[in-house]
């Protein structure tokens, strides 16, 4: 069985892992054209290399994000998302939209 | 303020024990509740509970309770020497806190007997011998597939393992250790 270390747990079987999709930069939520925002949520990038992915271990609902390479299938580390993102995002709908 | 209410939910497992070199007993009616936020921990500090000092542990507390660390932000209080009852929790805490349901969300089974560690290991990848892992430990884990929560403590006098899975899983739950603990009764 594959080992994945998860940040809050340790070594755990890979089964009990579940993936969540690319990390990617949000563009900005209030001016995004619809055609970009789609392609934010639907696209993701096909590189072969090193990725950055979120990654949820399952028993204990906690979110981290790994660095894999896509070919190999390595995983060289992770860590809690706290350490990506710092801040908070609120979507507050604009005046008008409901 | 908004109150909600943690109804009873009565134990699928009637509350039975399974007597034997290992014994597992139905702790599910019995009182828990949970907190989680960032200020959950200073919220229990202020009620005057003790807190582990790092996730994954659980230490007895005031009231012959204890309390569990499942992440800097999540705890559980157990006290299994009182009946769950209608629990009411509102927002109105000082700090970024909420209730945590876990009362009947989850099912509480209780392992007892000097092989316990032996029998898990059928079911469960983390090692749990007790020189792995040590009173007091938690293992946020699968056993027998299904998502669980094991942690190792005394509970009067005996050295247990407390077993928390979903409370749709529970009959499974007992019906997979029953199975395992055939070959050391």
């Amino acid at each position: 069985m594959k080992i994945m270390t998860c940040p809050l747990n340790g070594p755990r079987n890979i089964s009990e892992f579940v993936y969540g999709g690319q990390v990617k930069a949000m563009p900005d939520h209030q001016n995004v054209s619809d055609t970009d925002w789609a392609h934010h949520v639907f696209y993701e990038k096909n590189d072969v290399g090193i990725v950055l992915e979120w990654w949820m271990h399952s028993p204990s609902s906690f979110w981290f994000i790994a660095e894999r390479h896509n070919a190999t299938d390595e995983i060289i580390r992770t860590y809690p998302a706290d350490q990506l993102f710092k801040q908070r995002v609120d979507f507050v709908a604009n005046e008008g939209e409901s | 303020m908004s109150v909600h209410l943690d109804h009873i939910f009565e134990s699928p497992l009637r509350g039975l024990s399974h007597e034997g070199d290992i014994s597992i007993h139905d702790l599910t009616n019995r009182h828990r509740w949970g907190l989680r936020g960032q200020g959950a921990a200073e919220a229990l500090r202020i009620q005057g509970w003790d807190l582990p000092e790092q996730p994954n542990r659980l230490v007895a507390s005031i009231n012959q309770s204890f309390v569990m660390a499942l992440s800097q932000r999540e705890f559980w209080v157990l006290d299994p020497h009182n009946d769950a009852a209608d629990l009411a929790m509102g927002n109105d805490f000082t700090t970024d806190a909420y209730p945590l349901f876990c009362q009947s969300s989850h099912a509480w089974l209780v392992l007892k007997g000097s092989e316990t560690s032996a029998l898990m290991a059928k079911l469960c990848s983390v090692d749990l011998r007790p020189d792995a892992f040590n009173l007091g430990d938690v293992a946020q884990t699968q056993m027998a597939l299904i998502n669980c929560i094991v942690v190792r403590h005394d509970l009067a006098g005996d050295d247990v393992f407390s077993i928390f899975v979903d409370q749709s899983y529970a009959e499974y739950a007992l019906e997979a250790l029953l199975d395992a603990r055939q070959e050391f009764l």
